[in-house]
Order: structure tokens, then sequence, then C-alpha cells
């Protein structure tokens, strides 16, 4: 124990420096139980102590600022760089507000990710929450209250030599406040302190955070400042205040108190402060946002390998349909925080930022705001964990055309048919904006080269999209082939449901290509090889005059498709349909008998057994046999067509 | 150097609680007194949501299991008893033998006096009522009163750790200078006397011969 009495020269530098490590280590305590983000970074330019005793505790590496007031604690990067101010000076107060933040309570937690939460690019004032995968802002209100306010103050008085201020009897010379004694006294409040903060509800906060069981539904914050807003007298009514024993040293006094709230679930149930909420005009589907914008493949709602083609070219309807995240959050792992260290500096980490900026004091007039070492802010890197969008409402109708876009494994990028439930609007935007949706030539020859039913099937469905009856026992015809016949029966019949909301206006068939090929020949658009080498122009006549024998065909079948009956539907409607349609058959079929070689009996066949198929009550195997039926004929067409073609 | 002692307010605790109870109560107590260089380990109470400090002293950790030990041996030994635990600090003053004891005489400067009411509360009937309807209202009804004591139990748990910090906030002076030692810095003991015990005042009373100055009763 040093001498009081040869030491006097020293002691009041000795109580400063005490008074400022003082400052510091209370900051320090504060929020490292406050503050979940912790860093594990050692600062450097410190030597490592080694503890004398091997009695201490697990770790036997301490820093040196662990020696002061014996009280080894973690690093805590929040601290170290806000007590630069009270170092230089410990005559302003500090306080330090711990900040409850909430989000509102439509929030999807399940979303977060922790790679679309950051603020880019934004400012520390604004509100927004930036999804930087898909482009797309969220309107989010948060709020924020006080739940703590620690003040830690040296209150100066005039130095005086007769005994210290009221923590001791009057007696006592003013060598009882020596240093030895103030650092005693400090060592014994730290260490109170130490407990306190633990004892306090913000606490269970804390540790819920830092256990990811909060994730997403609040956060922490703290502000470090000299100044700032005082509680109005119902706030103030709402806390608790405990205030610790001042510690009297020769020149003044060393204050340490906290106004907390008892309750914090109330707090949490009750936003207080709602920041303005910020609409965000860029959203997935308006015009503004990019329709073409990949997203990342994500699980697929109904595990089909095809739907994701179709998710790449109609992304944001993939989007749509996403299924939500696994509701695995991301929890605040060391190696996260890491990578957020810098983050953790002022004004240099925003998001989402607060709506307590009345609490700033750089937007307050005051001298005190010339303190360097204000701290905004800072909410922790488990903040950032911003959610994806919410998943949109899952209709039926978007079900049913999932499960109608499941059998189409060819990357056939014609929706087939568009179900009911979906608006107008939303099937436009399913159809994907390249065009070639008509089945030219050049479509009709890219067929050859596919080899697989499901491709002929999807070719079939390219030139028939229709959602009307044909359409539906076609494509019929082409599901069955890939899953049960009840299935095909159930998907055909639910198609069959359609044709009335369907528009055709909307969609460049094929079907009006052809009614164009039809008529004038003349029209056809330029040759295409989709193989790539370009029809010469001794092949051009040829090549056209064999594809318009199959296009005379293909429009014959569909004009019956279109006028044959649904399945399962009164075969006396069909019976009249067949025969008004039975003329236009035949005509069809005779308007090119000789353009179309080596195929026309067999389609005229494929045709007429099909129509008089649909007078006979159907059954499942019935519905397989005439789809089958029409798979032969299709698969004709394609191999004629490719035989005219290498000819 | 008068002796600060410091009487705790009154738990009532069940036999599973003890164990938990006093842990929370001597390492806040001892942290409060580990003046040497200490790393603070943070320790979750199962039963109750409250998390205390401990000064991180493995030794000082295995002293106060036994002696908790021991006191649920005697509770358990002797139920629904209302049981002392005495925390006291003192200083090694002089190792001179004397007329009365060859002991060193230890100057106790400070005391805590941890007071348990241990209870032991019957068990539900559950197995031997006749009547199946029964049988679930009483269990029913014991959960939700052993819930009610436990939270109530906390409250007063956490109103003994805050009186503990006032204490140590309101009486500094007595606290002998800091020695240079790592965590506990200030020999202690722990004894235990319950309510029937007839050494239960003899202890105050040795104490008191001990100390040579009158026990002074906050």
């Amino acid at each position: 124990m040093a001498s009081n009495h040869g030491n006097t020269n020293s002691e009041p530098a000795t109580n400063e420096q005490i008074i400022t490590e003082f400052f510091a280590k209370s900051l320090h305590i504060i929020l490292e139980s406050r503050c979940p983000y912790v860093s594990s970074r050692n600062y450097s330019g410190e030597q490592v102590l080694s503890s004398p005793s091997s009695s201490s505790s697990s770790s036997s590496i301490f820093w040196p600022r662990d020696k002061w007031f014996n009280l080894a604690l973690k690093d805590c990067s929040a601290a170290l760089e806000n007590i630069d101010f009270w170092r230089q000076s410990y005559l302003e107060p500090m306080v330090v507000d711990v900040v409850l933040v909430q989000r509102s309570s439509n929030w999807d937690p399940l979303n977060c990710s922790p790679k679309r939460a950051l603020v880019r690019n934004l400012s520390s004032k604004e509100r927004y929450y930036w999804n930087s995968e898909n482009d797309e802002y969220r309107n989010e209100v948060m709020s924020e209250k006080i739940i703590e306010r620690w003040v830690v103050e040296y209150e100066s008085k005039k130095c005086s030599n007769i005994g210290g201020g009221g923590g001791g009897s009057g007696s006592k010379r003013w060598s009882s406040t020596s240093s030895h004694t103030l650092y005693k006294k400090s060592t014994l409040l730290l260490r109170s302190l130490y407990v306190t903060v633990r004892l306090l509800p913000a606490y269970k906060l804390f540790r819920d955070l830092i256990s990811s069981a909060q994730i997403g539904m609040y956060n922490l914050g703290h502000r470090v400042s000299s100044f700032v807003e005082p509680f109005t007298h119902t706030e103030e009514a709402e806390m608790q205040r405990f205030v610790f024993t001042p510690l009297d040293t020769a020149c003044g006094r060393l204050c340490l108190s906290v106004l907390y709230r008892s309750s914090i679930s109330d707090v949490s149930s009750e936003p207080s402060t709602p920041m303005s909420p910020q609409f965000i005009p860029d959203y997935v589907g308006s015009p503004m946002a990019d329709p073409l914008k990949t997203f990342p493949s994500g699980p697929l709602p109904q595990g089909s390998p095809s739907f994701s083609h179709l998710g790449r070219r109609h992304s944001w309807s993939y989007d749509l349909y996403k299924a939500s995240p696994p509701s695995g959050i991301p929890s605040p792992s060391p190696s996260y925080s890491e990578s957020h260290a810098t983050f953790a500096k002022p004004h240099s980490y925003r998001l989402p930022p607060t709506g307590g900026t009345r609490h700033l004091p750089d937007e307050t007039p005051q001298e005190h705001v010339k303190n360097t070492n204000y701290d905004e802010y800072s909410p922790s890197p488990n903040f950032s964990m911003s959610p994806s969008p919410s998943p949109p409402t899952y209709t039926p109708g978007i079900h049913i055309s999932n499960a109608l876009k499941r059998s189409e494994s060819a990357p056939v990028s014609i929706p087939a048919i568009r179900a009911s439930g979906i608006p107008p609007l939303f099937y436009n935007q399913m159809l994907p904006p390249s065009p070639p949706l008509r089945p030219s030539k050049s479509s009709l020859a890219k067929m050859d080269c596919r080899s697989t039913l499901l491709q002929a099937g999807s070719t079939v469905d390219k030139i028939f999209p229709f959602g009307k009856d044909e359409a539906g026992r076609l494509t019929g015809v082409k599901i069955s082939s890939n899953s049960s016949p009840q299935k095909s029966i159930s998907r055909s019949s639910s198609r069959l449901s359609f044709p009335d909301d369907y528009d055709e206006s909307e969609f460049s068939g094929p079907f009006v290509v052809d009614e164009d090929d039809m008529t004038d020949p003349g029209s056809r658009p330029g040759s295409f090889d989709p193989v790539g080498n370009p029809c010469g122009q001794n092949d051009h006549l040829g090549v056209s005059a064999v594809k318009k024998s199959q296009d005379a065909a293909v429009g014959a079948l569909v004009c019956m498709l279109k006028k044959a009956p649904p399945l399962q539907q009164d075969l006396q409607n069909s019976a009249n349909l067949l025969h008004g349609s039975r003329p236009e058959i035949l005509k069809a079929t005779t308007i090119d008998p000789n353009q179309i070689s080596g195929q026309p009996v067999m389609q005229q066949s494929a045709a007429m057994s099909s129509a008089a198929s649909l007078l006979a009550p159907k059954t499942t195997a019935d519905a397989l046999e005439e789809l089958h039926g029409y798979a032969v004929m299709k698969n004709s067409l394609l191999k004629q067509g490719g035989d005219h073609k290498h000819t | 150097m008068n002796c600060e002692v410091c009487q705790l307010k009154e738990l009532e605790v069940e036999h599973i609680e003890v164990r938990e109870v006093l842990r929370c109560i001597l390492h806040t107590i001892l942290f409060h007194r580990a003046l040497g260089l200490v790393r603070p380990k943070d320790v979750d109470l199962e039963l109750f949501d409250i998390t205390y400090v401990q000064c991180g002293d493995v030794e000082h950790e295995k002293k106060i299991n036994e002696k908790i030990d021991h006191f649920i041996d005697r509770v358990e030994k002797h139920p629904n008893k209302k049981n002392q635990i005495c925390l006291s600090f003192y200083e090694v003053k002089n190792k001179q033998a004397t007329w009365f004891t060859n002991k060193v005489e230890r100057h106790y400067w400070e005391q805590w006096y941890i007071n348990l009411n241990t209870v032991q509360h019957p068990k539900t009937h559950s197995g031997k009522s006749h009547h199946p309807k029964v049988v679930v209202d009483p269990g029913e009804t014991a959960s939700e009163e052993r819930n009610a004591r436990r939270t109530a139990l906390e409250s007063s748990l956490r109103e003994v750790l805050f009186q503990i910090i006032k204490f140590v906030n309101e009486k500094k002076d007595h606290v002998p200078p800091i020695p240079n030692l790592d965590g506990v810095s200030f020999p202690y003991e722990i004894t235990i006397s319950s309510s029937s015990d007839s050494a239960f005042g003899m202890d105050m009373l040795k104490r008191m011969l001990q100390t040579g100055h009158p026990t002074m009763l906050s």
C-alpha cells in the first residue's frame, strides 16, 4: 500500500487517471452487455500480459486495459471507439442510451436474409430497407424506445484539503480520499455495475438477441453522447432510477446512475416512436421493375425440373411462385459479425437507421455537439438481416397453372393455357417478352430436332395453345403421356373450364399464322433454319411449299379440334359440332392435297377417327388411346416435315 | 475497524431450489469482494431467469459447492426449518496464541447472513386418488402453485441481489486495502446454522468474542 504522504504531488494526476479509466471501464461494462455485436478482434498495440497467478479464470491472457480495476472484460469495439472524447476530458457527462428498435407487426422475419439487409448508398437518416437482390423496396415502420439511460459524470468542485464530500466522516483527512482509496472504491463500484447490468430487464433482450431467438423482431442499439434530450415527465414516470453511491474525491464526485424501464414486455408491444413510413415505388411486379431480372433459383414450389426453365424465362413470376425460404434465419455468428466489423463504426453502418433523429445532437444546435466522439445510433448487424419479399398469395389458379406447366417438361416458352385465377395482366407478364411464340416455320423446323414425345407434345402445345376444348383434349394427350390418365382427364377438364377466360388477342399463337399461311402462302415469313444453315434461294420455294402443306394440315387439325366437343360433355352437342366441323375439315384437307405428300391420308383418317370417336362415351382408356393417336399424328407430321426439309 | 453485517431478506425455498439460490447469492457477494484481477463468468440460473456473476476462480467455486452440498445434506435431514448461512470476511490480525484459543485471530470486518426457510411441499396424490377427475385438479393446482411460488422466489431473489449491491455501494470504508492477489483477495469462511441448533446463537457469540467488537446488526 503506497503511502499517501509521499505522493501528494501525483495524487491529482493519479486521481484524474483513475476517473478517466473509470469512464472507459463503465462504458465497456455497459456496452458489453447491451451491444449484441462484440468484436472478437484484439486491438493491436497492447502488450498481452500473462496472469501471475494460476488461480485466475479460464483465460490467463489479460490486456493492459484489463488491469484497470482488476476487471478483465470481453472485447467491445463500440466501447473502445466511443471513449476517446472522455479520455480527453472527463468533465463532460457520458450518457449511454440503450435503444430498443422494433419492427412493424407485419414484418416477416422468416424472409430475412443477411444478404439483403444493408442500405446501400443511403445516408444514415433514411429509413429505407433496400432489398439488394430483387431491387425491391419495402415500406416499413420501425419504432425505437430508450429503455435505459446510463449517466456517468464527474461533478467537479472546489478542491479542499479538509475531508472529502459526504462519502466518509467529516473528520477524515483529505488523504482518506487518496488515490488508493479512490481506486478501491472505484473497483467496488464497477463490480456492482457489472452485476447490475445483468439484473436489469434489458439484459434479457440482449441475451435473446445474441442467442438469435429474436432476430428480426427487435434489436438493441446504443448512443453515447455527452448531451441528450431529457425525458419527458411521462417517460420518466415509466422508468425507474437506480443510483450508485457516488465516490467522493478531493476535487469532485464521481456519480453513476441509470434510468431503466422495469417492464420491457410493455415496451416491446407498444412502438412508441414510429418512424415515418417510406413507400417504395419499385416493387416486384411494378412496371418499373425489370421483368427479365433473374432471380436466384430456390426451392421449386412443385419440384418440377421443367419449371426451372419456365422460372428462368418468367423470372419474376417464378419469384411470385417461390415458396418461402427456410425459416433458418442466420444467427449472428461471429464470422458474420466480424465481416461487418466496419459497420460498427459511427456513420459507416446504417441499417435501418432510426427514427430517433430527434435525439441526435447534430440536429440540435448545442455546443456539446462538438463532441467528436458522439456515436449515432448503431444497430447491430443482426438488424441487418432484413427479410426477403414476402411470398405472394398463392392462388389456386396459379397452382393449377403450375400443375399444367409441370407436364411441360420441354423448355417451351409458350404457356399452354392460362389459369382462371390469374389476372390478365399477370398472364401477360407470364408471357416471355421474346416473341417466338408464333409457330412459324422456323419454330416448326426447330421441332424437327426434338425427338422426345414431350417435346413433340410441347410442339403441339405450341400449335394449339388455347384453352379451348380442343386444346384441352390435345394437351390432355400430351399430359397423359407423362402422367396417369386420371390426371390427364382432370387437367383437360380443368382446362376446358377456361375457354371463356382466354383471350386470343393476347396471344400471338401459331394458329393465327397458320391461317395467314393458309390464305396467303406468299406472306409466309422468311425462311429460317434453326440448325443454322441458311436456306438457299433455290430451296426456298420447295421448302415453303412443304411447310405450307404441313401448316395446312396442322391448321385443319386445329380447326377440327377447336370445333370438337370436350370430353364427358353432352354427346349431342358434340355431334352437332362434329357435323358442323366435318365439312370444314374435309375442306381443309382438300385445299392442299398436292402439297401434302405422304401424310394427308393419315392425317385425314386420324382426324376422322378422332371426330368419330367423339360420339362414343369416353373412358379413361379411350382418352388415352385418343391421346396416343394424336401423338402418332404429330410425330408423323414432324417426321414428314423433317424429311421434306432435308430433301 | 467495525464489522459490517448485512442480514439479507429471508427466502422461502424448496429443496431443489436451494443449490441455485445459494450459489447465486454466495457468488454475487464473493464477486464484490474479489478485488484482485478477475475475469468474470456469467452464469445463468436454470430455475430462474437470473444471470449472476462468478469471479471465475475454480478453487473458490469448488469451495462454495462443497459448502452448499453440506447445507443441502443438513436440510434434507432437517426439513422445514429456517437456516442461516453466514459468509464472513476476515483479516488475520494476530498469529500469537492467546489464553482462549490457539488459533489465529481473525478479525471479521464483514458478515453476510443468508436466511433461508427451506420448505418441502407435499406431493400430489395422483396415484392414490380413487377419483380420476380429482387427480387432475390437484396436479394442476400444485403446478400452478409451484409456478407462482417460483415466480415470487425469483422476485425475492432479485431483491436480495439488489440488497447486496446497495450494501456494497453504501459501505466501502470498512473494506481493507486491496492486496496484491488475483481473484478473491480476502479470506472468508462459510458457516451454516439452523434455528433449531443450540449453537445457533453460540456461533454469533463466538464471533463477538473473537472480533472484540459488538456486532452491529443492520
